[in-house]
């Protein structure tokens, strides 16, 4: 919401001009500024003419020679606009004069004809962004004064973040009460100056009134369609809209000055007949922006008896549009639901400022004074006259009541003011308030987010100001940090003392990482759960496996030369199979790529298979996991001849290996690649206490023992037969012979 | 006399023998030869007999304190060469220790898990437990008992992805018949806070509640400098009799000044969230400039912290609670954004791209 300093000032005399000290003060309420933009005249000497005289230049017909009045003498200045006619009240910059951008004005000869200066557009002064033409001035300009004197300026533009809960604040009067009410000053009442209360020649039908519970058509007749005069423009252009012409420039203004909504319809393209109702089946219409629309059943449309004309709230119709030829306008200020606006605007993919502001809800009961509001402004900017007014509000919606008991404020504030207080500040903000033991509170209509006692309990802590309560630090009841949490945060710190870096890749993955892995089709990991809405296709997948996301991020290195990597994660996956949401078990997965790198004490090492169980065994040791083993085995993404099976008191809870070569390369990694992956579970799960041992106080005794085994026979096997044997302490392989005889 | 003179020249003798050694190998063999069984010493000795008696006491006394003090001239010179063999033995041991070296392997933890556990530190110390709670969540419990109903204008500010996930036999419950779009509450969705933790806890746990629940949320913003569809939060909440928005205040300020220094002023502005009411946010006066303005602090003075709020008693009915006896505040902590603020980080990517030439900064 863009609004202007000056522009607040229309409603309350702000006892500031400092901008910077008004932005703080609209924060201290709630309402985040996020800039503010000085706006200045950034121009000198540029006086207000009269044209009084055009005639053709005798060498150039692409140009006229004017003669302008610029207070009490005439200036002689070639001009190669057309859009003005002899009277015409323009800027002009006399010789001497500096334009935006440094450009100085001085005499200049166009063949044979001196130019005394230079009639300006609204581009040249930088008041606007596209030049159409010449600026002409209304007759309030004072011919031969500072055109800059009598511009609203300086000005200053905030751009305020109003959360979505303060549709009253969508708007200039909207933040005006905010000050007002903070400064403790009136704020000036909106009475437009209109006492034509007769019927107008239409009637108005409410088909869905839960739809649309409010509606109001006012009429204005003889306008003539043309440009608005320039402050209009001015502030249309600082809060953010483009001018069009005044028809339609004076539903914006009233829209960010009042925060209502409305809508001019070419009251000739009109029927008499103005019905709001939910489309009928495979109705289509054509909105403004000239585009042919299919409408659904939960939309809410305005139509006459024919057709419909209007997307209710959100955009008008192209056959009643207003133009240049528009002689009479009936303005529509209307209430609709707001989460049918919603839910329209999501499934059009439209949005503009009326549906911003209808689907968080509007004052109903402001639809009235918006529409006389406009009325008001096309009699003075398009001419013509107030006509006839329908207002069809069958069912008025009626101020809530809240009952406030005033031991809610110490209860949640933590500070007791004074009932006289609470009072004051909420009558500030307009509402009203009855005293008694408690304080019965009338919400205004413009508050749809006051519904509750603890509503009106923040209004009060607003206007107090939150550095006036006082601190207090709540010390919990204990519990910290469990085992779990514990356990995890050891199990990060082994794998970082083990010369792994902790990744954090995204959640989802794309169905071809799957492929990539070379899944079979009956894994599970191969079920993952689709996105509805993912930001792209390769993230169209819950990860099922956190593998995918570490090769891509070891590929990544890899690419950027990096020789020795190690990466970890830990995270949940998802999993089919949950009652009621996916199963999401907590993984933790490794991998590595490369090596140690040689060094002057020795030449370097591929990372390889008993790299990854032997971090795997560091992480059991560490964790203090009993009952762990591993089973060489073919899982896949693993190397089927150098992968295996995790397993935790018998249950499989993880794989080790090298990644399958195929694989790898399918991740565009060259090289050995070591992974392990595990659930956590019964990792982080408690293990209990272990026992003491006593060492032993005999020395120990070291026997070298050789083993000769059939060939494929596992090491586990003979380690096993060994460590059963009595009083065996530690067992140590020192060396492995293959092939040949011992012998 | 002869006797007495030929001992005084062994002595001097042996002095300048022991000297000459220049290895405790020689002296060895100087040793043996000053005071072995064919030294002069030993010959003395044995010569002692033949004399007539009453001369062999003064003899052998003399023969004696010629062999001591040999014996400690032999000591004395096997303590300065053993010093010097030693001396020499380390000289030639000599490294230069500026070598590299062997450094064992060490990786880094990732910056925003430090920040998170560093955050649960803070909240542990005072008495916070620690929550976890699911990712893939209910659209009942992310929004619904949250106090943003399937057409709240909240809503809009909200970007969710939703799943393709019914649960074993679960039907779509009816959303809301008169706007037929909106979701119904047993859609699954990717959480979009760490919030919905709160709704859960209470439902399982009585009053008084001290909890923080750290975790991954997610948005449907695509990546660049500033978004990510995957963030981390830290979400508190405590619950009890009498808490107020003093508390809020006073246990958030103490936060603030634990992770970013015990200098740091706070302030709280009004804000909005659909689940506490009133809502704030926290704003940390800049560690960077002190509060003069500066580029971090976009020229304010002050950095946006966390959002933060009483919470809203209708949160409290959705669970059971009875907001006329208990009150409490929850606030939500961005980790990533703090984490960036408090380094120097200007680009979010940074914490997703696994580059280790980021990673390895993070020690």
């Amino acid at each position: 919401m863009r609004v202007t300093l000056r522009w607040l000032a229309d409603f309350v005399d702000i006892p500031t001009d400092d901008p910077k000290a008004v932005a703080d003060r609209l924060e201290s309420l709630g309402h985040e500024v996020e800039s503010i933009e000085p706006l200045g005249a950034h121009f000198t000497d540029v006086v207000v003419g009269r044209v009084t005289e055009i005639a053709a230049h005798p060498d150039a017909d692409k140009v006229r020679v004017c003669q302008v009045d610029v207070g009490g003498s005439t200036s002689e200045i070639i001009c190669g606009a057309w859009n003005f006619e002899a009277g015409a009240l323009v800027p002009v910059a006399v010789p001497g004069a500096v334009l935006p951008g440094g450009f100085e004005i001085t005499e200049r000869t166009i063949r044979g004809v001196t130019s005394h200066g230079m009639i300006c557009s609204g581009a040249d002064l930088g008041l606007s962004d596209e030049s159409e033409g010449i600026l002409v001035l209304d007759d309030s300009f004072e011919i031969g004064r500072s055109f800059a004197e009598q511009l609203p300026l300086p000005d200053a533009v905030f751009d305020v973040a109003i959360t979505p809960n303060r549709p009253d604040c969508m708007s200039v009067y909207g933040l005006a009460r905010e000050l007002a009410a903070s400064y403790d000053l009136p704020l000036r009442e909106v009475a437009p100056d209109i006492d034509t209360e007769t019927e107008a020649p239409l009637t108005v039908r409410l088909e869905d009134p839960e739809g649309c519970p409010r509606y109001v058509a006012r009429q204005v007749n003889g306008v003539t369609a043309a440009e608005s005069p320039l402050w209009l423009q001015m502030r249309l252009r600082a809060a953010g809209v483009r001018p069009i012409s005044n028809l339609v420039d004076a539903t914006n203004y009233v829209l960010m000055e009042l925060g209502h909504p409305t809508h001019a319809f070419d009251t000739d393209r009109l029927g008499d007949t103005i019905v709001v109702r939910r489309p009928t089946p495979e109705e289509r219409m054509t909105t403004l922006d000239g585009q042919e629309r299919a409408l659904a059943a939960s939309d809410l449309v305005i139509a006459d008896a024919q057709r419909s004309i209007a997307l209710a709230g959100l955009m008008g119709g192209a056959d009643t549009e207003v133009d240049d030829s528009t002689s009479a306008v009936t303005i529509e200020a209307a209430y609709f639901d707001a989460p049918t606006v919603l839910f329209m605007s999501k499934r059009i993919g439209l949005r503009s400022e009326a549906s911003a502001r209808f689907e968080r809800g509007v004052d109903p009961n402001l639809a009235r004074l918006a529409a006389d509001r406009v009325a008001e402004l096309l009699v003075s900017i398009a001419g013509g006259e107030v006509g006839g007014i329908v207002d069809a509000y069958p069912a008025p919606i009626e101020p809530r009541h809240i009952d406030l008991e005033l031991a809610e404020i110490p209860r949640v504030l933590g500070l007791d003011l004074e009932a006289a207080v609470i009072a004051d500040y909420l009558r500030r903000l307009g509402f009203a308030v009855e005293a008694g033991s408690s304080l019965d509170v009338g919400v205004p209509t413009r508050r749809p987010d006051v519904t509750r006692p603890i509503d009106l309990v923040e209004e009060i802590a607003r206007l107090h100001g939150y550095d006036e309560f006082p601190d207090r630090v709540a010390f919990g009841t204990g519990g910290g940090i469990g085992i779990e949490e514990r356990r995890s945060r050891r199990l990060r710190e082994t794998l970082v003392g083990a010369g792994f870096h902790e990744a954090m890749t995204f959640s989802f993955i794309g169905e071809d990482d799957l492929n990539r892995l070379g899944l079979p089709a009956d894994d599970v990991r191969r079920d993952g759960i689709a996105v509805v809405n993912p930001l792209h296709a390769e993230e169209g997948v819950m990860r099922t496996t956190l593998l995918p996301g570490l090769l891509k991020a070891a590929a990544y290195n890899a690419a950027r030369q990096v020789d020795d990597i190690a990466l970890f994660e830990t995270g949940k996956t998802f999993m089919s199979g949950g009652d009621v949401i996916p199963d999401q078990p907590d993984v933790v997965a490794f991998v590595t790529v490369g090596g140690e790198p040689a060094t002057w004490q020795g030449p370097a090492r591929s990372f390889d298979v008993f790299d990854a169980v032997g971090t795997w065994e560091l992480i059991a040791r560490s964790m203090r996991l009993d009952d762990v083993a591993i089973e060489q085995a073919d899982i896949p993404p693993f190397h089927p001849e150098r992968g295996a099976r995790i397993l935790h008191r018998g249950v499989t809870i993880g794989a080790v290996g090298e990644i399958h070569p195929a694989v790898a390369e399918r991740f565009g990694i060259q090289g050995r690649v070591t992974a392990a992956e595990v659930e956590l579970a019964s990792v982080l799960a408690d293990p209990g206490l272990w026992s003491f041992a006593a060492p032993s106080p005999f020395p120990p005794a070291v026997f070298d023992l050789a083993f000769e085994v059939p060939d494929g026979s596992s090491t586990k096997s003979v380690l096993d037969v060994v460590r059963a044997a009595d009083d065996v302490e530690d067992v140590h392989v020192f060396d492995v012979f293959r092939g040949g005889s011992i012998a | 006399m002869a006797e007495s003179d030929a001992l005084t020249s062994l002595v001097t003798d042996a002095g300048r023998a022991i000297d000459a050694a220049a290895t405790l190998d020689e002296l060895s063999d100087v040793e043996s030869t000053l005071m072995g069984k064919e030294s002069a010493i030993a010959a003395a000795r044995r010569g002692l007999k033949d004399l007539p008696a009453d001369e062999r006491r003064d003899a052998g006394r003399a023969i004696n304190e010629v062999a001591e003090t040999i014996t400690e001239s032999i000591r004395e010179r096997r303590l300065v060469l053993s010093a010097a063999e030693q001396d020499a033995a380390l000289a030639a041991d000599r490294v230069d220790i500026t070598q590299p070296a062997r450094v064992p392997r060490r990786g880094t933890h990732h910056l925003v898990s430090e920040v998170l556990d560093e955050i649960i530190d803070i909240f542990a110390s005072i008495g916070y437990r620690v929550a976890r709670g699911p990712e893939a969540e209910t659209d009942y419990y992310n929004f619904t008992a949250l106090n943003i109903p399937q057409t709240h204008p909240a809503r809009l500010e909200t970007d969710t992805l939703y799943l393709d996930y019914r649960g074993v036999g679960e039907e779509r419950t009816a959303g809301d018949e008169r706007y037929p779009l909106a979701h119904a509450p047993n859609e699954v969705l990717l959480r979009t806070h760490t919030s919905p933790m709160q709704a859960r806890y209470m439902e399982a746990n009585d009053p008084p509640v001290h909890i923080v629940v750290p975790g991954r949320v997610f948005r449907n913003e695509a990546l660049d400098p500033t978004h990510s569809p995957v963030f981390h939060q830290v979400e508190g909440l405590a619950v009890d009799d009498g808490i107020t928005f003093a508390d809020l205040k006073g246990t958030l300020a103490y936060f603030a000044r634990q992770f970013f220094g015990p200098k740091q002023e706070v302030r709280f502005l009004p804000n909005h969230f659909p689940f506490t009411e009133p809502s704030a946010e926290m704003h940390v006066s800049c560690f960077s400039c002190g509060g003069s303005g500066c580029r971090i602090c976009s020229q304010t003075g002050w950095i946006e912290m966390l959002g933060c709020g009483m919470v809203h008693p209708a949160v409290l009915e959705h669970v059971g609670y009875d907001p006329a006896t208990v009150t409490g505040f929850a606030f939500g902590i961005g980790a990533d954004r703090f984490a960036m603020v408090r380094h120097g980080i200007t680009d979010l990517r940074h914490f997703f791209e696994s580059d280790l030439r980021v990673l390895r900064q993070f020690s």
